[in-house]
């Protein structure tokens, strides 16, 4: 693979993404919405003082930071827990914009003169994956450390560490591009089959599944975030799945398919 | 230099084209002429090396198609049916993107996108975004595209299409100048007025190539081709019949008013005896026109007739 091809295409992509402002938005917004709901929440805990009578309801929760005071307790299981829907990001963004850039490539017919050039496909894809993933990765980090920051100031300094654990530090190093990777590979092998980038959405859409199942069954299982076995066992799942769907991208965008399916 | 020998591709139960062989020389325009769906295109991505033949074997200068495929992207230029531009960049950013998918750096890259640029007349509109452009606008850009790294080997289909006539004489004279440098190249069209002009060789196409010629040559193909001669004077054209049938070469001819109408074998030939005959006779010339066939003409009774014959069958 030569690098100066594979950046000639990322560098491509991203001049098309800086245009696209709805785009931008789309990469955004979720990530503002994500932190924004659980630093609401920590922001009215810590304008008030815990119900006593409902203590026994949350004891399960508080129970997590043991030797913390209850209400800093319940705003740490607030800030943790929401956590898991940060994997939403790099799950979410990257699946949109990937299917924008293949499809729309698609209906502007600028595959072929692509294909047509010295660029091979793995260089073709390669740039548009970084393109699609680069956003999604770094939206969701710097949601992650003004996250920490912001909840640290709100209420106490205590929940900016437990934002920045070592199990999120090695999610984010890890898990997040491993999602981010999977969600641009699912996204390109989708396109390649349909071209309305909507209906491409709709299918990648339930990606974000089993990422919103484990979120409920943490917080219904009174756990407050992953342990770092989780996260590991999470990496080696992601990186199986984008190994399969790397075999099935190679197949499904070959040169002679992409072209013949144009027509 | 293209060779092509036995060229073939089946899409599943489809055969798409078969038996395609012909060649295109340096210095060579040869036009590829055929009804939708006939395999020009095909045959075109087959040999740019974007999709491989089902059997068959091709060198594009000397490289063959189906070992040394990147080698032959390199050394080609293709300008596809659709332009196929990226809509959210501007003409000098589209251009950019594919010198460098081409290998070209730097002040080389530079130099090649200003030159193609003013080539095809989009300097002032350089630095617009393509969504904004006509068909024209984006066609012109396209052509520089396909032209930006000097290929050996170009393919152009339809390349005038969308353009006003002056631009079409514009491309048109750079295409005739880029035979000048030597290169070989492939024009798929449907327009049988361009062909006639522009190539040097034309092959009619329905899944195979029916017939390779000349424009020339297509157009007397099947063909006696005849001779108008104008006359001035006393004598009637019905007076030199009798002189005109006891000429070897001469198949047949009429006189109509003041004009007879002569039919030939082959015209560049004999037509210099035939006035030189008339003239020994007394004949006061005023015009001598040959009436072949249009290529038009040429072109539908030769698919016409293949598609007669395979509705036959």
């Amino acid at each position: 693979m030569r690098i100066g091809y594979v950046w000639a295409v990322f560098a491509k992509e991203w001049r098309d993404l800086l245009t696209n402002r709805l785009l931008l938005g789309a990469v955004a917004f979720p990530a503002l919405v994500f932190a924004a709901i659980p630093t609401g929440l920590v922001a009215f805990i810590q304008a008030r003082d815990l119900d006593p009578n409902q203590m026994g309801q949350i004891q399960q929760y508080i129970a997590n930071f043991p030797g913390v005071p209850a209400k800093l307790a319940a705003q740490a299981f607030i800030v943790t827990n929401f956590m898991a829907y940060f994997l939403l990001i790099p799950a979410m963004v990257p699946m949109a914009i990937a299917t924008q850039s293949v499809i729309g490539e698609k209906v502007a017919r600028s595959l072929e003169p692509q294909l047509a050039t010295p660029l091979e496909v793995s260089e073709l894809l390669t740039g548009k994956t970084i393109a699609a993933a680069l956003p999604a990765i770094t939206a969701t980090w710097l949601v992650f450390a003004g996250y920490g920051l912001v909840n640290g100031w709100i209420a106490d300094p205590r929940l900016t560490r437990f934002v920045f654990s070592d199990v999120w530090i090695i999610a984010m190093i890890t898990l997040v591009p491993l999602i981010c990777l999977l969600s641009v590979l699912l996204g390109i092998v989708i396109s390649s089959r349909v071209n309305d980038p909507r209906t491409a959405q709709q299918i990648g859409g339930f990606v974000v599944i089993p990422i919103i199942a484990i979120a409920v069954a943490q917080f219904f299982g009174g756990h407050a975030t992953f342990s770092m076995q989780q996260v590991m066992i999470g990496d080696l799942l992601v990186a199986g799945l984008v190994g399969v769907t790397l075999l099935i991208g190679s197949w499904a965008f070959d040169r002679e398919s992409i072209l013949t399916r144009l027509t | 230099m293209i060779v092509v020998e036995g060229l073939r591709k089946d899409f599943r139960s489809l055969t798409a084209v078969h038996d395609m062989s012909f060649t295109v020389g340096d210095g060579e325009i040869f036009g590829l002429l055929g009804p939708n769906g006939a395999g020009k295109t095909t045959t075109v991505r087959m040999l740019a090396g974007l999709i491989s033949p089902t059997a068959g074997t091709a060198t594009v200068n000397g490289h063959p198609l189906r070992e040394t495929t990147q080698q032959i992207r390199a050394i080609t230029g293709i300008l596809t049916e659709s332009p196929g531009l990226h809509e959210k960049l501007t003409a000098r950013q589209n251009l950019a993107y594919y010198g460098r998918l081409y290998g070209l750096r730097a002040a080389r890259l530079r130099e090649a996108v200003d030159r193609y640029l003013a080539v095809v007349e989009m300097t002032e509109h350089a630095d617009r975004r393509v969504a904004t452009f006509s068909k024209g606008m984006r066609q012109k850009v396209a052509i520089a595209r396909a032209l930006l790294h000097e290929p050996e080997v170009i393919y152009l289909d339809e390349p005038t299409s969308g353009l006003d006539p002056s631009a079409a004489k514009t491309v048109r004279d750079f295409v005739a100048t880029l035979r000048g440098l030597g290169r070989s190249i492939v024009v798929c069209t449907h327009n049988l007025d361009e062909a006639e002009r522009l190539c040097d060789r034309i092959g009619i196409m329905r899944g195979t190539l029916l017939r390779v010629d000349t424009p020339v040559g297509l157009r007397r193909h099947g063909r006696t081709a005849t001779v108008r001669v104008e006359l001035n004077g006393a004598r009637g054209p019905e007076s030199f019949i009798g002189r005109l049938a006891d000429l070897p070469y001469v198949t047949g001819v009429q006189a109509r008013e003041n004009t007879l109408v002569v039919e030939l074998a082959d015209p560049p030939h004999e037509t210099p005896d035939l006035v030189a005959a008339l003239v020994g006779a007394g004949a006061r010339i005023t015009s001598v026109v040959e009436e072949a066939q249009t290529l038009e003409e040429a072109y539908l009774s030769l698919v016409g007739e293949i598609g007669e014959r395979d509705a036959d069958r």
